[in-house]
């Protein structure tokens, strides 16, 4: 019987395969968009995920309008909102829409922020809240505080000028040669560590008062916050908008290795630079406008990532998600102890982290999967 | 900058020329003068740290020379915008890692970054790379699996699919058959040279293996040290005296069965001296038999351990 004595690989096969006509390949999941000579890659679940997210917050900011200590019939909020004349203007538009605004500007911000410097860390415990900018962002403020600042016009921009100072620190100590994503976690971690026990010095030099009041800001806290909070945040975020934009492009690249990026013509040292300046930015602003809030930035870019199953976390997802996080916390922080109204920030971490630990749990149970 | 282009003797798109590397103070490459011969798969060789992948490394930009240059058609490197490289030059590192969870065909498309814009993210000819990319490498049926799902073989050719996908002239894979068992070696091999003789793509390998070296290269870089000892064909480069010189090690050379090139067999592996024996065999013997081609005497000191270096101060010819 006579067999073949080929090469022991075939190759053959493969050769017949590219001279073939293959179908065409599109990076699966994505549809592409054309307008003109433009063409746009859109990830299908994203769009499906950031729909429903925008949905399931505008319903949650119409409960918010709602309910408290009295209840508003949503037909009478949405006048308010829409800027018809209603009874319940002053509950409604006087009381609960500014603070909500900031609410969901704060919960965006810090959404966002945190997808962009856990991006960059590629580490998902990389937050503003872990790695020093809050603690930057506190240990100015407080400093600032017990040495006798009490405006409250001035004080959300040294917190901002703390926690890019912080950053800035975290940066210049974790470079060396080039930005090495572990070096930075930990060192930010050990700044984070550091500026704690400076925050509290401060407190305990100032007196009582302070140290009170200094406690609430830094659990975060929406009480009291209005439009003069809620203007500036917002033409921030909109003058960073553009830059929000160029990121959510430069994050394909950003989540590989340096060698990998490099290859592709990406600058990643660059990138790397421009992502967390734009993060440690969001994230200050929104610090300067409620505090510390803890975990937004940490547990919504998770989630977020979970929802739409991108290679990259989802800027978008990931700031509606904030901004859902941060206005449902705040409806109970404001609910449930009624008539004390409690510190957003203790309330934030109760009402993503329950639903992050499902995720995970349920996403090991389909694929026992992820590098080490 | 505005000098044209250095008159090179064999066409060579990409050269290095008096090359020195360095990781912080310590310098891993010494002055290398290397031509890279366009439409040709070099394979650089030589024993570990001997500076061949830090040197590859330099080729494809990644580390800025100490001194010296890389050049592409005539300018150095180091100034070339890095994406205006990126459509040149394709290189694959040795471990690159791949976003958390990301798909097959999301990984291969974004081999296309250094053609793409902001508004132009996905255009007939990505499409056309990318399929194209995928059929060759046979990773078009995992599209849509996720990467860290792959078995070690799978995930070299994706990884290859990448690099392919960004359609360069230039590709420069580092050791691209570490981790694979053998069959999934030869399989990358083959494709490396399949490209390279479809498409005419000039092509540079790091390799560990001296045999697969020979198998596949039309010109084969021998290096040590941080210096280049030899280069030309297989034939040439791949003989007793350089494998001894280069790798410290005794073999004996014969040609290889299948391909006829240089095939290095190493010398009598280590055994415990039997009671009988005052010593065990030194240097390479012949097969039992006694009838290789051409077995090298053993030198009286050939039990030298293989990693001795040699002298550093060693230079090449050229």
């Amino acid at each position: 019987m006579k067999t073949s004595d080929d090469a022991p690989i075939d190759v053959s096969k493969r050769c017949a395969h590219g001279a073939g006509q293959p179908s065409r390949v599109r990076p699966p999941g994505h549809v592409v968009l054309r307008f003109r000579r433009a063409t746009f890659l859109l990830h299908s679940r994203s769009a499906v995920v950031t729909a429903a997210l925008a949905a399931t917050l505008a319903a949650a900011s119409l409960a918010y309008l709602c309910v408290g200590e009295t209840f508003v019939h949503p037909a009478e909020a949405l006048k308010v909102v829409f800027g018809r004349p209603s009874p319940d203007e002053l509950v409604v538009g006087t009381l609960r829409e500014p603070r909500m605004t900031v609410g969901l500007l704060v919960g965006a911000a810090f959404g966002t922020a945190g997808a962009l410097i856990q991006t960059v860390a590629r580490n998902p415990l990389a937050s503003p809240d872990i790695i020093g900018i809050s603690q930057g962002a506190a240990a100015v403020t407080v400093g600032a505080m017990t040495f006798g600042v009490t405006s409250y016009t001035l004080l959300p921009y040294l917190s901002v000028a703390g926690g890019i100072l912080a950053a800035l620190l975290v940066y210049v100590f974790a470079w060396r040669g080039g930005l090495h994503a572990t070096r930075f976690v930990l060192i930010g971690i050990g700044f984070a560590i550091a500026l704690r026990s400076v925050t509290t010095l401060f407190m305990t030099k100032g007196d009582y008062l302070v140290a009170q009041q200094a406690q609430i800001w830094m659990t975060g806290s929406l009480n009291g916050r209005g439009w003069p909070e809620a203007d500036p945040l917002a033409l921030t975020l909109l003058v960073l908008l553009p830059f929000v934009a160029w990121a959510a492009r430069a994050q394909r690249t950003a989540a590989m290795d340096d060698d990998t990026a490099t290859a592709l013509g990406v600058r990643l040292g660059r990138v790397r630079f421009g992502l967390i300046l734009l993060g440690v930015v969001l994230a200050s602003v929104a610090t300067g406008a409620a505090g510390p809030v803890d975990f937004v930035a940490l547990l919504a870019p998770q989630i977020a990532r979970r929802l739409t199953r991108t290679a990259q976390i989802p800027l978008l997802s990931s700031a509606l998600l904030g901004a859902l996080i941060v206005v449902l916390a705040d409806l109970l922080a404001r609910k449930l102890f009624a008539p004390t109204e409690l510190p957003v920030g203790v309330l934030t971490a109760a009402v993503g982290a329950p639903y992050l630990i499902w995720l995970i749990i349920r996403s090991r149970t389909v694929r026992n999967g992820g590098t080490a | 900058m505005t000098a044209p282009a250095p008159a090179t003797t064999a066409a060579a798109r990409l050269t290095a020329s008096e090359l020195t590397l360095a990781y912080e103070d310590r310098t891993v490459v010494h002055e290398l003068d290397l031509a890279i011969p366009d439409g040709e798969v070099t394979v650089i060789v030589g024993p570990n740290a001997c500076g061949k992948s830090t040197t590859l490394r330099a080729l494809g930009r990644l580390l800025k020379p100490k001194g010296g240059s890389v050049l592409l058609d005539g300018e150095a490197l180091a100034k070339l915008p890095t994406r205006r490289v990126a459509q040149q030059i394709g290189l694959l590192p040795q471990t690159p890692v791949a976003p958390e969870a990301i798909t097959v065909g999301d990984l291969v498309a974004r081999g296309r970054q250094p053609h793409q814009r902001w508004w132009q993210q996905w255009s007939d000819a990505d499409e056309t790379a990318v399929t194209e990319a995928m059929a060759r490498t046979d990773v078009a049926e995992l599209a849509e699996r996720s990467v860290d799902e792959l078995s070690g073989g799978q995930r070299q050719r994706v990884w290859i699919a990448m690099a392919l996908a960004q359609e360069t002239e230039l590709l420069l894979l580092d050791e691209p058959t570490t981790y694979l068992d053998i069959s999934h070696q030869v399989e990358v091999l083959d494709l490396v040279r399949q490209l390279n003789h479809d498409r005419g793509r000039t092509v540079v390998v790091v390799l560990h293996d001296l045999n697969q070296a020979a198998r596949y290269a039309d010109h084969l870089v021998a290096m040590k040290a941080g210096r280049l000892v030899a280069r030309g064909t297989p034939a040439e480069v791949v003989t007793e005296e350089l494998v001894r010189e280069v790798f410290g090690l005794d073999c004996v050379v014969i040609p290889d069965p299948v391909t006829g090139s240089p095939l290095v067999v190493p010398g009598t592996p280590w055994q415990p001296s039997a009671p009988g024996k005052s010593a065990p065999p030194a240097g390479p013997s012949a097969p039992a038999d006694s009838s290789a081609p051409t077995g090298p005497s053993a030198p009286a000191d050939a039990s030298a351990p293989a990693d001795k270096k040699p002298p550093l101060d060693e230079r090449p010819t050229s």
